[in-house]
């Protein structure tokens, strides 16, 4: 198979990427003497380090080259958004509203899931989370509101 | 303080009202997600950690660490009534459980592994009551650069003794580390690593990383795959007393698998469990005279590991209470939830916070004798838990861990970063990238940084303090060797590793 699309691979290649990220970023930060150590001392060496690792990484993939295992891409979408929109409500619309939107949507992540069913445990789930936080707890968090 | 006060200090602590229902809570619902299969104990303490923050610091604590060793008792449920581990350091019990229980012994097996679970809990935690004191009066004598070389050998550990490939284990602890130092340096004034973003400047809350990484990832993976087991599971429950002859097969066992939980528990890297009853359970088979019953159902099977992973979850607030270096990502998410109330780790925990350190500590035994009388009478409530189908489970999990992370700052930017977080997360734990060490980097990197700081400071830039120092050069030297070990491992032609249930 194709080394390039291997498990090890792309997980080097992300080594490298993100510690030269971090590299570029840091380079502004004052690396200072091993005395006296400036914010990039510790940034600089960790994504120097980073680097190095993810080329060891890349060059175990030539030898081993496990194929990527499957996604499980329905959840891996569904879950994020679901979360996404509980975040972007809660703040406009109040908690009862987000948390409707969170469970109905997250439910969804479930191939077979219902719409009636999900919508039922949203009724039971919502008012008993929020009584939890905001009675039990006192977090102030507006059950419905508009802004 | 001598011992009999301390544990006195300890007992008035752990016995007021509040503290003895934050214990039951915590051992109930740890209790309740080590039976279900598809929510860890890691997912369950990330999940209430925002809860412990309208609570005391011993509370929070007492509540936490039920959870923790809770999980561990209702693991071994799941394991034997239905071959499938309710935690990972329960997918041991499967392979004697699981028979024992079609042999129509379930009920002995659940009372064996009650027994050892408790028994296991209870020597190490008589260790832990020892130990603790002492070793941390010596680690007051520590200075900063000892304290780098520990860190650097629980990272070390933490990576390479991994499930996966080490090389990515190691990778997974650095990115944590950077991770970890996003936001305002405390020396410098200068804001690292946060784009102008002003929700980052304080930094990245531990539990937006928990909630991500070990919540919603473990949710996206499990989903589909756990399969809805409404099976109907039928304990005779006239089993329940094991016989004359089960007993005395599962004494020596116990001991001896609470003897090597407690010493893999202190281990650093050796996470969660897992190692400590893989590892009693090699030892059993090792001693028996008939390592040919193993896996058909032998008693011993159960009774040590049991009695390991148990001990091993006591144990392992060793280190993390009297050095402040936790060994796994569970104890790193206690040393999380100490800092969130401003105590900071360290040996003078013991010392500073004594009704902290020993309330918690007799809390254990209490929470031990809730779990030891709860487990038998309420089987039937977990047989019921465990047929909760996972679909109406997982919209209850997200809803609570959204809910959860806003009420830490009410800020829908940590939410977002949970959403974002958890769909990077996920992608890197397929690529073989690893949350636990992550989770370790992440709380260490802070202290890593200021600890190497310091020690440069007074070496006035000499790197060679951290060799000349005995107690440092020892961790350098440990933390070499096991590097060594993990690339040598990684150049041999591979070998798939022995723990495969």
């Amino acid at each position: 198979m194709n080394v390039l699309t291997s498990k090890d691979f792309l997980a080097g290649l992300v080594c490298v990427l993100l510690g030269g990220l971090v590299l570029v970023v840091s380079s502004d930060y004052n690396f200072g003497t091993p005395r006296r150590m400036g914010p990039g001392f510790f940034p600089i060496t960790l994504g120097a380090l980073l680097v190095l690792l993810g080329c060891a990484i890349l060059l175990t993939a030539i030898r081993i080259g496990e194929r990527l295992p499957a996604l499980n891409l329905r959840p891996w979408l569904v879950i994020p958004a679901a979360v996404l929109a509980f975040a972007l409500m809660l703040p406009r619309f109040g908690f009862a509203p987000a948390g409707i939107a969170v469970v109905i949507l997250a439910g969804m992540a479930d191939r077979g899931a219902k719409v009636m069913t999900l919508a039922l445990l949203a009724a039971v789930l919502v008012p008993a989370v929020w009584a939890l936080f905001a009675l039990v707890l006192g977090v102030p968090l507006p059950f419905v509101t508009w802004s | 303080m001598d011992l009999l006060e301390s544990l006195q200090l300890g007992l008035a602590t752990a016995l007021t009202l509040e503290n003895l229902f934050y214990c039951l809570l915590g051992v109930s619902v740890g209790m309740i997600v080590g039976v279900l299969p598809g929510i860890g104990h890691l997912a369950a303490v990330s999940l209430l950690m925002p809860l412990t923050f309208h609570v005391p610091a011993t509370a929070a604590l007492v509540m936490l660490a039920g959870i923790y060793y809770g999980a561990q008792y209702g693991g071994s449920i799941a394991s034997i009534l239905l071959n499938l581990p309710g935690t990972a350091s329960s997918a041991v019990i499967c392979l004697d459980g699981y028979p024992m229980a079609q042999k129509g012994r379930a009920g002995s097996a659940l009372m064996i592994t009650t027994i050892a679970s408790f028994f296991g809990s209870c020597f190490a935690i008589l260790v832990l009551i020892l130990m603790a004191p002492p070793l941390a009066q010596l680690a007051l004598s520590f200075h900063s650069a000892d304290y780098f070389s520990m860190m650097v050998l629980g990272l070390v550990a933490a990576g390479s003794i991994s499930q996966g490939r080490p090389l990515l284990g190691l990778a997974s602890v650095v990115l944590g580390l950077l991770i970890g130092l996003v936001g305002i340096d405390v020396n410098s004034g200068v804001m690292r690593m946060t784009f102008g973003v002003p929700e980052l400047f304080d930094g990245i809350s531990i539990i937006v990383i928990a909630m991500a990484l070990f919540g919603v990832s473990e949710v996206i993976s499990s989903i589909g795959k756990t399969g809805d087991s409404a099976r109907s599971i039928n304990v005779s429950f006239r089993s329940l007393l094991p016989t004359r002859k089960e007993w005395s097969q599962s004494g020596w066992p116990i001991l001896r698998g609470s003897g090597v939980g407690t010493a893999i528990g202190i281990l650093p890297g050796t996470g969660g469990g897992s190692m400590a009853s893989f590892m009693a359970y090699a030892v059993e088979k090792r001693v028996s005279s008939k390592p040919e019953s193993f896996g058909k159902g032998a008693v011993p099977g159960i009774a040590a590991p049991e009695g390991a992973n148990n001990a091993a979850a006591q144990s392992s607030f060793i280190p993390t209470l009297t050095l402040g270096i936790p060994g796994d990502a569970i104890m790193a998410l206690m040393l999380g939830a100490l800092m969130i109330h401003g105590i900071a780790p360290g040996p003078r925990v013991v010392t500073d916070n004594p009704e902290l350190f020993w309330g918690l500590i007799v809390s254990f035994l209490i929470g031990n004798l809730i779990l030891l009388i709860l487990n038998i009478p309420l089987i039937k409530v977990w047989v019921k838990i465990l047929q909760i189908p996972y679909r109406l489970l997982f919209p209850a999990i997200i809803l609570l861990i959204c809910a959860g992370v806003y009420s830490l700052d009410r800020s829908a930017v940590d939410v977002l970063m949970v959403a974002g977080f958890s769909a990077v997360g996920y992608l890197l734990i397929k690529l073989g990238f690893e949350a636990a060490p992550l989770l370790l980097g992440f709380i260490l990197g802070p202290m890593l940084e200021e600890n190497l700081r310091r020690s440069m400071l007074l070496s006035r830039g000499d790197f060679m303090v951290f060799l000349e120092r005995p107690v440092s050069a020892t961790f350098l030297i440990l933390s070499a060797l096991l590097l060594l070990w993990v690339i040598w491992g990684s150049l041999k032609p591979r070998q798939r590793p022995v723990v495969n249930v």
